[in-house]
């Protein structure tokens, strides 16, 4: 069974994002990037499912600049055995990601897609949901389990009232949250190996997919900074507070 | 000069940065701190695993033939997240030691080494020698099976838990001679080998080793007896470029701690930062901070070539102004603090500390400012 991750270059989660001064954009001069963290929850699975004979193959693709091969290197390193980059220096909409997923997945024809549930960047929860509907693929999203049987797959998926297990037939699309599992950690070996495995270059032009986008971003704006919390006296200052200041009861 | 990393490098680094922070928060140092081994043994096993032990040996040796930068990136880290394990002392010393004089029976415990399953200490200093290598009363003599070992050995970090202990001992000559020192791989375990454990100053463990007519065989000799100087000056060369690169995790983490601090603490209505003789110091420990980099970045440079003139005198340069910028970056960090600045429950009051250590171990800036300048003299 061959398996496709997809992963996503974003500032790293221990950076504290600013604001351009023209409120532009995120300022990314000299800001740490890595791998999206759910997108390498994405590769262990896969990887996992490779480790338990699930697995043949691993192919992991990005959508992005060509900076983004440091992160299929990672992803190489951490057990994938080969990469596609489709390199697009624009900032694409999740809709557009999808459909160069889309065209990847035709040509790599693989039998389950394993996508993070949303990148911390944007936080679009979008990518998995709309690849699903344009193959016609099965989806399992939030997923906190899965388990792969014959030609389908278990997916346990993380849902407001507690889990559900829903059953895909395969080829399907699975979206990890963040229990799924612990992804492991680049080992020396890995690393060295990641070097010399094969890694591909395509752009949405050969694909034959338009990235042309429909929105635009007029502005970027931190969000408030925090006050100070208050003591009140008594639980009735509370309450009357909770009523008539924040308004929640 | 390129100071891009390499995509391994900065995985390397990735590697390294993540391992650190999952394992070493504040609280797990203080448990591994309080433990009878003193550093974390599931650490130590999960830098083998991971091959980061394998980092400065060569590939035939079971290593990976990284150089001192790559070095350098992982003891950043390891400084950073004030990490107890003997990394320096066990892979870059002892190991470097191995590498460069082991017969091939010797260099096959690299082995071991480089997967952390075996732990080696180096007991190179006694209470009189003051940095000086050379300067080493504990004596060998030949004997029949071997050589017996007399004499005391000072602040073996992380002896306690070491499977092998390298030391040196005096051959022939006085005890300050630069000809006649011998080098032995001791079992802790043997006879006549005592070890009185305590902690340092920067909370890691070290013992004393009292050695009384230990019996070493001849196999358990490194190179040629009577010329082991020059190793043992060329692999401290090693071991000062990792340390620098130790300091240097530490140090960037007190700036970083400090001026969070200065933006934080308020005090007649406004954040301490804004006090202008306040930016001033801050700005002097970044200027310290700044040039110790460039000197830690240089001893990694320069601490895989071969002996020459230019790399010791290099070495010690990074060491001074290392040790300068160490020593004046920890105690400006706990004057811009206060108080809490020296609280044990607080991660800066412990930077300070290995800070403070790090600036003896190998020799404080006195001593690597006067071999700068007799090295200057013989140039």
């Amino acid at each position: 069974m061959k398996v496709l991750v997809a992963v996503k270059r974003v500032v790293d989660y221990n950076v504290k994002v600013r604001v351009k001064a023209d409120n532009s954009g995120v300022d990314l001069a000299n800001v740490k990037m890595s791998m999206n963290p759910f997108c390498e929850i994405a590769v262990e699975e896969a990887v996992r499912l490779k480790e338990n004979g699930k697995a043949t193959e691993i192919v992991v693709v990005s959508v992005g600049p060509s900076t983004a091969q440091e992160q299929l290197r990672t992803a190489l390193a951490l057990g994938a055995d080969r990469a596609v980059l489709v390199e697009s220096a624009e900032e694409l909409t999740s809709l557009a990601v999808a459909k160069l997923l889309k065209a990847v997945v035709d040509k790599e024809q693989p039998q389950l897609v394993i996508l993070g549930k949303q990148a911390i960047d944007s936080d679009n929860n979008q990518t998995g949901q709309m690849l699903a509907a344009l193959t016609g693929y099965g989806q399992g999203t939030f997923a906190s389990k899965v388990e792969v049987s014959g030609d389908s797959v278990a997916v346990t998926r993380e849902i407001d009232g507690g889990a559900q297990t829903v059953s895909l037939k395969l080829p399907a699309i699975v979206t990890t949250d963040l229990r799924l599992n612990e992804p492991r950690y680049a080992s020396l070996p890995n690393i060295m190996k990641a070097k010399k495995k094969p890694l591909e270059v395509l752009t949405p032009d050969a694909l034959g997919v338009s990235t042309a986008s429909t929105n635009k971003t007029v502005k970027v704006q931190a969000p408030a900074a925090r006050s100070a919390g208050i003591k009140v006296k008594s639980v009735a200052e509370l309450v009357e507070k909770l009523k008539n200041e924040a308004k929640v009861l | 000069m390129d100071f891009k990393l390499t995509e391994e490098q900065q995985m390397l680094q990735d590697t390294a940065t993540r391992l650190v922070r999952d394992a070493y928060s504040f609280e797990a140092r203080e448990h591994y701190a309080q433990s009878d081994a003193g550093f974390s043994l599931a650490f130590w096993q999960q830098l083998g695993e991971l091959g980061l032990t394998a980092v400065p040996f060569p590939e035939d040796l079971g290593g990976f033939g990284g150089g001192g930068v790559d070095t350098m990136l992982l003891m950043t880290e390891f400084g950073r997240g004030l990490c107890l394990e003997p990394y320096v002392e066990s892979v870059i010393y002892a190991g470097g030691l191995l590498m460069q004089l082991g017969s091939p029976a010797q260099q096959n415990l690299l082995q071991q080494v480089a997967s952390g399953q075996l732990l080696l200490a180096t007991a190179f200093e006694e209470p009189q020698s003051h940095y000086h290598l050379n300067d080493v009363q504990t004596r060998a003599e030949q004997t029949a099976e071997g050589w017996t070992l007399t004499g005391r050995k000072a602040v073996v970090i992380g002896g306690h838990q070491a499977g092998l202990i390298l030391v040196s001992a005096r051959i022939s000559g006085d005890s300050r001679d630069e000809h006649g020192l011998g080098l032995f791989l001791v079992d802790p375990q043997a006879a006549g080998v005592e070890r009185r454990t305590y902690p340092t100053v920067d909370g890691r463990k070290a013992c004393d080793l009292y050695l009384d007519k230990v019996t070493v065989s001849a196999d358990q000799v490194l190179g040629e007896p009577g010329q082991a100087l020059a190793a043992l000056r060329y692999q401290q060369g090693r071991a000062i470029a990792a340390q620098c690169a130790d300091a240097l995790g530490s140090m960037q983490e007190a700036c970083r701690l400090t001026l969070d601090y200065l933006k934080t603490r308020q005090q007649f209505g406004v954040a301490i930062g804004q006090f202008q003789v306040l930016q001033h110091r801050m700005v002097d420990m970044r200027t310290e901070l700044e040039q110790a980099t460039s000197m830690a970045i240089l001893a990694a440079c320069y601490c895989d070539e071969a002996h020459s003139l230019e790399r010791t005198r290099t070495l010690a340069a990074a060491k001074f102004i290392v040790t300068r910028a160490a020593r004046n970056i920890a105690e400006q960090a706990i004057q811009l603090h206060g108080g809490i600045g020296m609280t044990w429950e607080y991660s800066l009051a412990h930077h300070a500390k290995r800070l403070v250590m790090l600036s003896h171990q190998f020799g404080d800036d006195d001593h690597h400012l006067k071999a700068y300048a007799a090295l200057l003299d013989a140039a």
